[in-house]
């Protein structure tokens, strides 16, 4: 049999179309782009509420109170699982979606009811629609309209139109004969015919249609997720390749709800407009039981029309004068707003390197996009220049096809990892398999089955060409095709059930932290050396933009920085990527810079400009505020700070020996006296920013009778004999435990804790909460005093000690060394409200975001920046 | 003159319907053709239709007469043949003066009634005038008229499904009538209502066409209907009409054997009239009269007969008085004068069934596109 050479002439076709009717894809692709930005804009625009308020109205209208009240849960609940926006993306696709489809399959139906010739040549047609997987579609509408809304658009037109088509022409069809006789009888003229007789009556039958309509272009929409198409979609199609299953479930009960309301409007939908079931309606509405009337009240038409426009009205003016939300921290902006397009594969490290790229970027001013892509629409993606450049090719070997293809169309920024390596694995209860050979000696101990991955994956081509080949294992084993995801969970299962299975992995890969897998060796090298990881770009990216260009090309990780990123990532869990990079480019303090690094920058250098302090702070509120705030405006003279935690002991040791430069904190003279004393030949006291502290006992208000220290002698018994301390270290502990206890004599009724500053606001915290009496060690300024209702206990004994103030502290050689940061140091001073604020904006950011907090603290005060830093200009 | 003529008619369906044509013009069997595959639906079909008359067709089902209405108003294109209307040739009409003819000289009532089940009784019964462009002032009050007609006034805001059978179609009838067309085809209109609501749908029609005057196609498989309403009758058998005359024609001297076997079940004491079976005056001079007198003149006839009746008397009314004497029954003229009488033995003749006409004196009706005026009229209950 001669092997007919379908797949490829459809495949030059295909390419022919793309070459010669590039002008008509355009202009259809910014058609569907236009409709779907107006949509999209609209639905995403009003406050999430309002418009869930619009939509339940409209299920009134169209169904009753108690579906309005079932829709307006719904959507509150995609509004509270946070997949509104995704949510709303994908309302607009489908209604794009379903309005082209309805627009085309209606008149095709009209006329395939009318000519039987065209009917017969229709039906062939709409059944190779509906049959094709709906998968094949998004290979050509990448090629035609590339990536993102539009492909996806055309292939849910496309798969969804043949109910339109044929519940149309049915519909017509099914109209009794003898009345479009009748009418023919009386002169009409067959377009009337049509519009009064046969369209009205074959109206249920086409919003039938519509329905089946609308619930395929829903499915496929979500189908789309994986060509980049916006939306739920991507949601789920993320959460399957990363098996995660909360993920999953929330995209999943999202589309639920929408295809639901989806459903139930559009069938309820006839009951408005067809003149039938207008009157059944009716009918019905004449029996209903008085009782229930209430229930089955709708608004009239205009009644519900009037609603919707006062509430959109509402959600214009809303969104007209809503607060922008606050955007991302831009340090240096070298880009100007300008947007780049980064694509990735949504494996681990493809997701790590993409997000620190964007967080990067965006730190620098520009408006990157990311979104997530299947290996080959990637490829072709970035080809047709929709994606500036991705992070995640696997070269030589893995991505070795892709390359080959496209290389014409790409520009390669270089490596950034490697090397990599591809491997089978097995886990490591699995004894006595440690090679490929072993492997192949034990094939009924694994069923006979190597699961893989994607069956379009080079790993998956490189094992069946030459792997199994080599060591044999293709007589004993087969290779399961599947997703990476489906492998992952396969293994995830047998792992659980120490069943031995062998999977086809590769490094790096979190898979092996989370799990013991023994990589099996490959002594002939049959899986070829390992690649490295590079950075691909459409071609002509670094001309146009060889800022970012250049810094993608000078982009490296090693494999402690990979791995690190990556579980910073899994930690910050999904859907906050961005947030997992922050937390680690903050414990890789200066990463960014050195990254990314800001050419000439916008924020006026420093004298000193690239010189990195060493600042040392403790895990104290308004050490950490000052730290981080001295970091950004560093930063922003163009510094490269690092900062460290310590404790009050090897604070001062270290500062001392050189290896921190400067500290805020130094309470003196009080507090910090014996470390003062003991190190100050090697320190020097830079100044003091903030005068007005203490240290106290602290009780909650509700707590009566406990004014001052002396009131709690014999009330042990009320606290639990207990006083909730910090770290042990600390001046004010010791000079708890030292002195203070004894002055008042309550030494033997009393314990200390030690414990830490958030352990001891946790105990605050509880106490206050169940409104139980608590002892606490504090001081002012703290923000405690303004969250509870404290009482600070009087020391009229003074044991205490006077008030202390708050210094900067710093090794001796630090004038010399950092001498402008000295002078400004010198200089600093800050208020109580300056330092209430920034503390609480750090509270607020919330534990992590601390550099978050401070920049919005210092959007709130301009000119701060320069007063704090002043740099002659 | 002739409001409508049919000449020639011929609807061929399937393959080449021309050649068909031709070939039943050279003489082709039906069956023959219906090998080949296509199907003659109504073969040489030609008759007039007077102005204010109304003409029947009959026929079993299969037998054309659908088909045969349907090419009088242009629904179905004749393959062959001519259909004059008002000596108008409505086969070279375009589409767009069929259409114009269709909505203001022939409306059509049908079986099922045809009512557009999105529109109100009102609605329905204004949509000719709707499609004709009528204002709506206008169309609501003629619509009304005609509803008002058919003795449906105050059903105006109801819907078509609430109405019984036979009130549905008094709104088939009164969207026919609101048009004002000359000309009213009913395609077995009365078919699907039950027989007793069906007479009072007879009588109706009856009753409007005496004041309306309209001319009517009526097709009907039932011949008791046909003879009811009809002024002539057109028997149609496999596409071909087989006979034309009045119902007297048809009962009396039937075409063929399927003519007359058709008449079999018909009741015809109520069909046959008096002077359809009326022997000359002559026959009863001579006899005797009860009391033994023998009757010499007409006068002792009139004054002898059991009982004295027009030619337009149904049978039914003269089987008391002979059965009261021997006496034959007198027919008289309107001015009184003896035109013929019905003996007993004539009586009891008529019932039975008439023998075919051997020498075809009564020919085929395909052959007589002008059939000779109708010179009785046979209503029964009149």
């Amino acid at each position: 049999m001669p092997r007919l050479q379908l797949g490829d002439w459809i495949n030059s076709g295909v390419n022919w179309l793309r070459d010669n009717l590039s002008w008509l894809f355009d202009f259809i692709s910014s058609v569907v782009q236009g409709m779907y930005d107006g949509l999209n804009t609209v639905l995403s625009g009003p406050e999430p509420l309002l418009l869930a308020g619009i939509l339940a109205l409209l299920a009134w209208w169209l169904r009753g109170l108690l579906p309005a009240v079932l829709a307006f849960l719904g959507f509150a609940l995609i509004d509270s699982i946070e997949l509104w926006g995704e949510a709303m993306n994908t309302l607009a696709l489908v209604l794009v979606a379903g309005v082209i489809t309805v627009v085309f399959a209606v008149p095709l139906g009209i006329w395939a009811s009318r000519n039987r010739a065209v009917s017969a040549l229709i039906r062939p047609v709409l059944d190779f629609m509906q049959t094709m997987p709906a998968f094949v579609y998004l290979i050509p509408g990448i090629f035609f309209f590339g990536l993102g809304v539009v492909p996806g658009v055309v292939a849910t037109v496309i798969f969804s139109m043949p109910p339109g088509v044929r519940m149309t022409e049915l519909g017509i069809r099914q109209v009794d004969a003898e009345l479009v006789e009748a009418a023919d009888a009386f002169g009409t003229h067959p377009r009337r015919t049509l519009l009064r007789v046969q369209l009205p009556l074959a109206l249920p039958t086409i919003m039938a249609g519509v329905n089946q309509v609308i619930m395929l272009a829903l499915s496929m929409v979500v189908i789309a997720g994986m060509v980049g198409a916006e939306g739920l979609g991507s949601t789920v199609f993320q959460a399957i390749s990363s098996v995660d299953v909360a993920m999953g479930f929330e995209g999943g009960i999202a589309v639920v709800i929408l295809a639901m309301y989806l459903d139930r409007m559009t069938s309820a939908l006839n009951q408005r407009v067809s003149p039938l079931a207008r009157r059944a309606l009716a009918k019905e509405k004449a029996k209903a039981l008085s009782g229930l009337k209430v229930l089955r009240w709708r608004p009239a038409t205009s009644v519900a029309m009037v609603g919707v426009v006062v509430l959109a009205l509402v959600a214009g003016g809303m969104s007209m004068f809503g607060g922008d939300d606050e955007g991302p921290k831009v340090s240096a902006n070298v880009g100007k707003g300008q947007s780049v397009n980064i694509g990735y594969i949504n494996w681990d490290e493809g997701v790590a390197s993409t997000f620190l790229w964007k967080e990067l970027l965006e730190q620098r001013g520009f408006k990157p996009k990311v979104q997530s892509y299947d290996v080959g629409a990637l490829y072709t993606g970035m080809a047709a220049g929709n994606i500036d450049f991705e992070t995640d090719s696997w070269l030589p070997t893995t991505h070795a096809s892709y390359w080959s293809k496209y290389k014409s169309k790409l520009e390669n920024l270089g490596s950034w990892y490697g090397p990599t390596s591809l491997e089978v694995a097995v886990p490591s209860y699995v004894k006595g398999v440690n090679t490929l050979e072993d492997l192949e000696k034990q094939s009924s101990t694994f069923k006979k089955k190597i699961v893989g991955i994607e069956p379009g994956a080079g790993e998956m081509k490189l094992m069946q060409d030459k792997v199994m080949p080599g060591y044999g294992l293709n007589k004993n084993f087969s290779l399961v095709k599947g997703s990476t995801a489906a492998m992952l969970s396969q293994l995830d299962r047998s792992y659980s059930k120490k069943e031995p299975i062998a999977v086809t992995l590769w490094s790096p890969h979190w898979a092996y932290d989370k799990y013991k897998l023994t990589k099996l060796k490959d002594p002939k090298g049959a899986f070829g050396k390992g690649d490295h990881i590079d950075s691909l770009a459409r071609k002509g990216f670094s001309k146009e933009n060889p800022q970012v260009a250049k810094w993608i090309k000078n982009f490296k990780l090693d494999e402690k920085q990979l791995t690190s990123l990556e579980s910073a990532i899994q930690d910050a869990g999904k859907g906050k990527e961005q947030q997992g990079v922050r937390a680690w480019l903050k414990q890789n303090p200066g990463m960014a810079n050195k990254l990314a690094p800001v050419p000439g920058g916008a924020d006026q250098k420093g004298k000193d400009a690239g010189a990195a302090p060493m600042i040392g702070y403790f895990p104290w509120d308004e050490d950490i505020a000052t730290t981080y705030l001295w970091k950004n405006v560093l930063e922003r003279r163009g510094y490269k700070p690092e900062i460290k935690q310590y404790d009050v002991g090897s604070m001062f040791t270290g500062m001392s020996t050189g290896q921190v430069d400067v500290e805020f904190d130094g309470w003196l003279p009080v507090a910090q006296k014996q470390y003062w004393d003991k190190y100050k030949k090697n320190l020097v006291d830079v100044g003091s920013w903030y005068d007005k502290t203490s240290l106290e006992l602290a009780v909650p208000s509700y707590v009566k009778d406990v004014k001052s220290l002396a009131d709690l002698k014999g009330k042990s018994s009320t606290f639990g004999g207990k006083i909730v301390g910090i770290e042990p270290g600390t001046g004010e502990m010791k000079l708890l435990k030292g002195k203070v206890l004894k002055e008042y004599g309550l030494d033997k009724e009393y314990k200390v804790s030690d414990g830490s500053s958030p352990a001891m606001l946790a105990e605050l915290e509880r106490s206050y909460a169940k409104k139980e009496p608590v002892a606490v060690v504090l001081w002012t300024p703290h923000w405690a005093y303004s969250k509870y209702k404290l009482t600070k206990l009087a020391d009229p004994k003074q044991a205490f000690g006077a008030g202390n103030q708050l210094h900067t502290l710093a090794n001796k050689s630090f004038p010399k060394k950092f001498p402008e940061f000295n002078g400004w140091l010198k200089k600093w001073h800050m208020t109580e409200k300056e330092l209430a604020t920034l503390e609480q904006a750090i509270q607020d950011a919330g534990k992590g975001n601390e550099e978050k907090g401070v920049q919005k603290w210092i959007d709130a005060h301009p000119g701060i920046v320069d007063k704090m830093a002043p740099v002659a200009s | 003159m002739a409001k409508l003529r049919a000449e020639h008619l011929y609807k061929v369906f399937g393959r080449r319907p021309d050649e068909a044509v031709a070939q039943m013009e050279g003489g082709a069997d039906r069956e023959e053709l219906r090998a080949n595959g296509t199907t003659a639906a109504v073969v040489d079909a030609s008759f007039a239709v007077e102005a204010g008359q109304i003409f029947v067709v009959m026929g079993l089902s299969g037998s054309g007469k659908s088909t045969l209405l349907r090419m009088l108003n242009g629904l179905l294109e004749p393959t062959a043949g001519r259909v004059l209307f008002d000596d108008d040739d409505l086969t070279a009409l375009t589409p767009k003066g069929l259409r114009e003819v269709r909505s203001r000289k022939i409306s059509m009532v049908f079986q099922h009634f045809a009512l557009f089940p999105h529109r109100s009784v009102l609605e329905n019964a204004a949509y000719g005038l709707e499609v004709q462009g009528v204002p709506r002032e206008e169309r609501v009050r003629r619509a009304t008229e005609a509803l008002e007609m058919v003795g449906l006034a105050g059903w105006e805001k109801s819907w078509p499904d609430e109405l019984s059978g036979g009130m549905q179609q008094r709104v088939g009838l009164a969207r026919a009538l609101a048009t004002d067309a000359d000309m009213l085809l009913m395609d077995e209109s009365f078919s699907a209502l039950d027989p007793l609501i069906r007479r009072d749908m007879q009588d109706q029609l009856l009753q409007l066409q005496k004041r309306l005057k309209k001319t009517i196609v009526f097709i009907t498989h039932d011949l008791n209907e046909a003879m009811r309403l009809g002024d002539r009758i057109a028997v149609m058998r496999d596409g071909r009409i087989v006979q034309i005359g009045t119902a007297e024609d048809i009962l009396v001297t039937p075409a063929n054997d399927y003519v007359a076997s058709f008449t079999q079940d018909v009741d015809r004491s109520r069909v046959l009239t008096a002077g359809a079976i009326m022997s000359e005056p002559d026959e009863a001079l001579g006899t005797k009269a009860d009391d033994g007198t023998t009757l010499r003149t007409a006068q002792d006839v009139l004054a002898a007969a059991p009982a004295t009746v027009t030619e337009g008397t149904p049978i039914i009314e003269l089987f008391q008085p002979c059965s009261r004497s021997g006496v034959a029954v007198a027919v008289t003229n309107d001015d009184g004068a003896l035109t013929g009488v019905v003996t007993r033995a004539r009586l009891l003749a008529a019932l039975g069934e008439p023998d075919v006409a051997p020498d075809g004196d009564q020919p085929p009706a395909g052959d007589t596109p002008d059939a000779p005026e109708t010179t009785k009229k046979v209503i029964t209950g009149a």
